[in-house]
């Protein structure tokens, strides 16, 4: 933080109260913007959700948003979430741990590179490519079976959860391998080589240096896949359509009218979500500090 | 060591092969002939790819999210550098109450965002609600944490204030020196800022599909509209999202590398 030193402290033309409060006008449009693009619509869903034709018990959209189709969404979608967040987790912390430590820096770079644009893919776009490549006459599904005599379907379908935790593992496990390389940066030779001198293997250096000081990474990193996945909707939607009961899937078509129920009920599994995704960003933002203690 | 060297490899190769598979699989798919009895195309053609581009309303979608786009790069970054710049520079007090409110967007999904905005305009009837002007709005407040941080970064890399400072004791005024020195002294930070909200808005499908669906049909939900009738077109358009995203990250990645030259620049100046 620099300190602030006014700029035209020597004229005294303008007070300085009067002077602090004209700088707070100027951030007036973004402020405007905030407040009526975010804060407000988020107030409305939180306080639409409390309403119902119940107004002695405020919690009657929730009851109904616990319905057993809807509280399924939810079992599905935070499956999906730790599912894919689990894996991407540890298939990007290992090949985010390949990538630091392999001595070509062309490698490096390129991998780093590719992990940039591929963790920004999904939708659409993605979904499609997954069909292609995985679907019942995918090239990969036609490899399998022409050459390796594996035969995908019917056992997988990629249009199920299971082919949604491929198709998102497609941003999961790039967006992992990015955010694992400053902590690994972060760890000194010294302190493995100190461990060494003192006699630690290779084993305990891990397990009792690395891997704690790399854990809120870890774990941030686990949070932030896991609100990405939750969030997600427009590649389970190309990929599955309605068939697959997320919770982003069961709110759209609320908010299309294809479902016919009190619209009080989009804004109680609104609110649900809303909750789930702060918990994980702020505990996201929270382990981030705590990682960069580390980091030079 | 040997070991632990082909490990690495077999890493590499499973991450490369992941994320470069469906790509080639979908590029080849959109040139070949036909292709789902054998393992290599049974031959090549540029049919999809013209019969999907010679559609009215190719051009109409493609059309649609380039101006959505620009429109969301455009008015994103004139929201956030002026705010940035002002914040960094005048009021610090201010700065979490923005970081707040630019990190506040990643906790959103994109449904809610679209639920919460009909809550709260469709009282002022549809013409404004299900509006491309809204969706406009809307992919803004998912661009924030996007702009925001690079234009951030990139004010910290440089003195700001001592560029104020001889600004205007040359007697330059506000809109001279955000005009003249500070944004050519962030223009990497803007630049990036730009090209990521560009490649976020252009393959945005939730927001657009939500809140006006068919009225104004955007690039993604053409695509979709396609993977559910001709699978060799929506390849083809498939394929030009991933070279909209591939070009946009080499804008990126050239960008990042011209950061160091503007920052010497900047010191010179100094």
């Amino acid at each position: 933080m620099s300190e602030i030193v006014p700029i035209q402290a020597d004229k005294p033309a303008t007070p300085k109260r009067l002077r602090l409060w004209s700088d707070w006008i100027a951030l007036i449009p973004f402020f405007l913007f905030g407040i009526g693009f975010e804060i407000i619509p988020i107030l409305l869903v939180l306080s639409s959700s409390m309403k119902s034709e119940e107004p002695w018990f405020l919690f009657a959209n929730y009851q109904r948003a616990m319905a057993p189709l809807l509280a399924r969404s939810f079992l599905n979608s935070i499956k999906l979430s730790a599912a894919t967040a689990s894996l991407g987790v540890l298939l990007g912390g290992f090949v985010g741990y390949a990538i630091y430590s392999s001595k070509n820096k062309i490698i490096r770079n390129i991998t780093i590179a590719l992990a940039d644009v591929a963790t920004n893919f999904g939708g659409a776009p993605l979904a499609f490519a997954f069909i292609i490549t995985l679907g019942s006459t995918g090239i990969v599904t036609l490899v399998l079976s022409r050459y390796f005599g594996i035969s995908l379907y019917p056992t997988f379908r990629i249009y199920s959860i299971a082919g949604l935790v491929l198709a998102y593992l497609y941003f999961q496990m790039p967006l992992m391998v990015l955010l694992i390389q400053p902590p690994l940066h972060g760890l000194r030779r010294e302190w493995r080589e100190a461990a060494i001198n003192l006699g630690a293997s290779n084993f305990q250096y891990w397990f009792r240096i690395a891997l704690p000081i790399l854990a809120p990474a870890l774990i941030g990193g686990f949070l932030l896949l896991f609100a990405n996945s939750f969030g997600a909707y427009a590649t389970a939607w190309t990929l599955t359509g309605p068939d697959i009961n997320l919770v982003t899937v069961q709110i759209a078509a609320l908010v299309r009218g294809e479902v016919q129920l009190d619209p009080g009920t989009a804004d109680a599994m609104a609110t649900i979500s809303l909750l789930i995704m702060a918990v994980c960003v702020a505990g996201y933002q929270w382990t981030h500090s705590r990682a960069q203690r580390w980091q030079r | 060591m040997k070991g632990s060297s082909f490990w690495r490899f077999l890493l590499i190769a499973f991450f490369l092969l992941y994320l470069l598979v469906p790509l080639i699989a979908t590029t080849a798919f959109s040139f070949a002939n036909r292709w789902d009895r054998s393992i290599l195309p049974e031959g090549l053609t540029l049919d999809w790819w013209r019969a999907v581009t010679e559609r009215r309303a190719f051009g109409a979608a493609l059309k649609n999210t380039l101006s959505l786009s620009l429109a969301t790069m455009t008015l994103s970054i004139l929201l956030v550098t002026p705010t940035a710049y002002w914040v960094h520079l005048r009021v610090p007090k201010a700065k979490p109450f923005v970081e707040v409110l630019t990190i506040l967007p990643f906790g959103i999904p994109g449904v809610v965002l679209a639920l919460a905005l009909i809550r709260t305009y469709a009282r002022f009837g549809g013409h404004i609600i299900y509006s491309p002007f809204m969706l406009v709005l809307a992919c803004m407040v998912i661009s924030l944490p996007f702009v925001y941080r690079p234009i951030v970064s990139a004010l910290n890399s440089v003195d700001i204030r001592a560029l104020t400072e001889a600004a205007q004791t040359l007697g330059a005024g506000w809109f001279t020196i955000l005009r003249r020195v500070i944004v050519p002294n962030i223009m990497p930070g803007i630049l990036s800022g730009g090209l990521l909200v560009f490649s976020l808005v252009f393959v945005e499908f939730t927001l657009a599909n939500l809140l006006v669906g068919p009225r104004f049909k955007t690039f993604p939900i053409y695509l979709v509209e396609f993977t559910r009738f001709d699978g060799r077109q929506a390849s083809a358009l498939a394929v030009m999202s991933f070279i909209i995203a591939w070009l946009t990250s080499l804008g990126l990645i050239w960008v990042a590398g011209r950061v160091g030259g503007d920052r010497e620049e900047a010191i010179g100046a100094r």
